[in-house]
């Protein structure tokens, strides 16, 4: 009797104790982790059309077609600029790598110069083609560059998000911190403050379009805008398909040349 | 030439008629008008009064393309003939493309220097002072390229030869010769599978490093000054053939681009003292190397090369030196969104000393519209560069893009 009653005892605190850590909330790292976890597809084709505004209101409009895919252990993504006419046909490859502390492999093809040129993945702070995001802010950071913590929960657009404040474990990256608000059903970032070394806010980033398109959850349309300049980039991707099956093989210096 | 220039009228013809259905799918019709005007520092002279019209003329149907580049260009008021720049069919499959035509065909890692660069001849007639775009001819041939993802080969056979056009006017070199000689017509080499050119290049791209390699045997661009006779001196220009064989490598290293190219010459001439050599040259290997770096700090993209060129088996009454050692420097910033681009592009020769500085400011105005203005300033007496020190010049332009 005795050793039934310790059963059950035992058995009530094992109970409780997995009933509690069911609802307990994830921590900020969890989070951000599940968001670079999230499944992509093994590949995806699509038009990006971006639109630089400046201070003034004027836009300026980029279109690039873009091809990316995963194999093995390397995300690769290849960019072809269709617009405006004098950039039309530079191409750009990003190859990234799994593997913690491996740098990027990038390259750049003119057709001016019919050259592809390897280029350096360090200028990950520097912006891309002259617009609000910089080529980490496209990029997928992994979220062990950061320090992750939940703040809270929120609501962006109708939806609930968990608040997750990150801080770059280098220094010398760009921002000194960013808060995030991300889709407690998608695991998809709506929303993302970005702040300077000073701790003032630079940047504000909003996604204004999320699909399920081929069972994958893609981000259509977003936007950021710099609050300290004025100025604003838009983003949307239009014809997004995902896994037709692209080959390995077409993220290469000939496709950088033949073009998309 | 007759079937050469046959051949690039068909190809030229064939993209021509296919004007009427750029309406089509699979047709594209593109390119820029540029107005350019440029003077000497020195006296004010004019140089350059440009205006250009360049057409890119594609039309796509499954595997195969038509692509031309016709350019008409109106200088010192006087309109050129039209210059059919590119004008090729291209033949794409799963692992071998073929292209088949006028083309340019650029190799190398190297800015602004042509180690194994060597397929597309140049267009010199003004030095180094055009965009390197603007320095390289197309050549007339085919090409077929194997590739596997990530590998490729390159078979290149061009029938006719095309020359380097050599530098002239005020961009016309010192002779290599004690006194001014009386310079003869030189011929081209006539058509046959003896006199073709044919090239290779394997190539791998690899995570962290780029890797190629390649061989030829062709016409040398520029030619070699046969004597002819002593008193008065007079020689004629001679094209000849040699084998050069090579790599060009580039690789990530931390925040770094490393990158090296380097060319080995069979028999390559050499002018010298006609006292000594009969003809007035000798035929030499040489060997040609370049490292170089790509890097950024603080918004500056910033590329340095350190070239040299060494004559093996060296005489000393040859005109150029066993070695001759060259650096470049570029730097170049983006302001504004990247709409107003500073470059300064310098060579560098260690043996004079002299220099040649090329700065230049773009200012994208609008989308497809260019507004640009640069300089070359020439420093030293003599030397490569120093040799034309009086022909400082600055020069400003527009160009749209459609």
């Amino acid at each position: 009797m005795k050793h039934h009653n310790k059963a059950l005892v035992l058995l009530a605190v094992f109970a409780l104790t997995a009933a509690t850590a069911a609802i307990a909330e994830p921590t900020g790292a969890a989070l951000m982790q599940a968001v670079y976890d999230r499944p992509q597809g093994k590949d995806m084709s699509g038009l990006l059309t971006m639109t630089l505004i400046d201070a003034k209101g004027k836009e300026r409009v980029r279109s690039i077609k873009q091809i990316l895919g995963t194999y093995g252990s390397v995300d690769k993504k290849l960019m072809v600029f269709q617009s405006p006419a004098d950039v039309r046909g530079t191409s750009f490859m990003n190859w990234s790598y799994a593997e913690a502390g491996k740098s990027d492999d990038q390259w750049i093809y003119l057709p001016a110069l019919k050259r592809v040129k390897r280029i350096s993945s360090e200028g990950r702070g520097d912006y891309f083609m002259g617009s609000d995001f910089t080529y980490d802010d496209l990029g997928d950071r992994h979220p062990s560059a950061d320090a992750h913590t939940l703040t809270g929960t929120e609501t962006v657009d109708g939806e609930s998000c968990w608040v997750i404040e990150s801080i770059p474990r280098n220094p010398a990256d760009l921002y000194s911190r960013t808060v995030t608000w991300v889709s407690k059903e998608k695991s998809v970032g709506l929303k993302r403050d970005y702040y300077d070394k000073r701790g003032a806010l630079l940047k504000t980033l909003r996604v204004s379009s999320v699909e399920f398109i081929s069972g994958v959850w893609i981000i259509k349309k977003t936007e950021m805008h710099n609050v300290q300049k004025g100025t604003s980039t838009r983003m949307e991707f239009t014809d997004v398909r995902i896994n037709t099956g692209i080959a390995d093989g077409s993220f290469s210096e000939l496709a950088m040349t033949r073009g998309l | 030439m007759k079937l050469r220039m046959a051949l690039v009228a068909v190809i030229g013809l064939s993209v021509l008629a296919l004007l009427p259905v750029v309406a089509d799918d699979g047709a594209a019709f593109n390119g820029y008008v540029r107005s350019k005007v440029g003077a000497l520092v020195d006296g004010g002279d004019y140089f350059v009064a440009e205006n250009a019209l360049d057409l890119r003329l594609s039309y796509t149907l499954g595997d195969a393309s038509l692509y031309a580049n016709p350019v008409l260009y109106e200088q010192d008021g006087a309109v050129l003939p039209v210059d059919l720049r590119e004008a090729y069919i291209d033949l794409r499959g799963d692992v071998l493309d073929v292209r088949v035509g006028k083309q340019q065909i650029i190799w190398g890692k190297g800015d602004g220097v042509f180690i194994t660069d060597i397929v597309s001849p140049k267009d010199l007639s003004r030095f180094l002072i055009p965009d390197f775009e603007e320095l390289r001819l197309a050549v007339t041939g085919a090409r077929f390229n194997l590739h596997t993802g990530t590998q490729g080969l390159e078979l290149v056979w061009l029938p006719w030869f095309t020359p380097s056009v050599t530098p002239s006017g005020i961009w016309a070199p010192a002779m290599p010769f004690a006194t001014t000689p009386t310079v003869q017509a030189g011929t081209l080499p006539g058509m046959s599978l003896q006199n073709g050119e044919y090239f290779a290049r394997y190539s791998w791209m690899g995570s962290s490093l780029d890797l190629s390699l390649m061989g030829g045997w062709f016409w040398n661009d520029t030619p070699a000054f046969k004597v002819v006779s002593l008193g008065p001196l007079s020689v004629k220009p001679e094209y000849y053939q040699l084998a050069a064989g090579g790599y060009a490598a580039s690789g990530a290293l931390g925040p770094f681009i490393l990158r090296s190219e380097g060319a080995f010459y069979g028999n390559k001439r050499f002018q010298g003292s006609p006292m000594v050599y009969p003809d007035g040259y000798a035929e030499k290997n040489e060997v040609q190397y370049l490292v170089g770096t790509d890097f950024s700090v603080a918004g500056y993209n910033f590329g340095l090369q350190f070239i040299q060129n060494i004559i093996l088996d060296h005489e000393t009454d040859l005109v150029d030196d066993a070695v001759k050692n060259t650096a470049t420097f570029v730097v170049a910033k983006t302001f504004l969104r990247d709409t107003l681009t500073v470059e300064v592009f310098t060579y560098v020769g260690f043996a004079a000393p002299d220099a040649l500085i090329k700065p230049k400011v773009t200012w994208d105005a609008a989308d497809g519209l260019e507004i640009f203005a640069g300089a070359y300033i020439f420093l030293g007496d003599s030397g490569d560069f120093g040799q034309y020190d009086a022909n400082d010049g600055v020069y400003a332009g527009a160009k749209l893009s459609f």
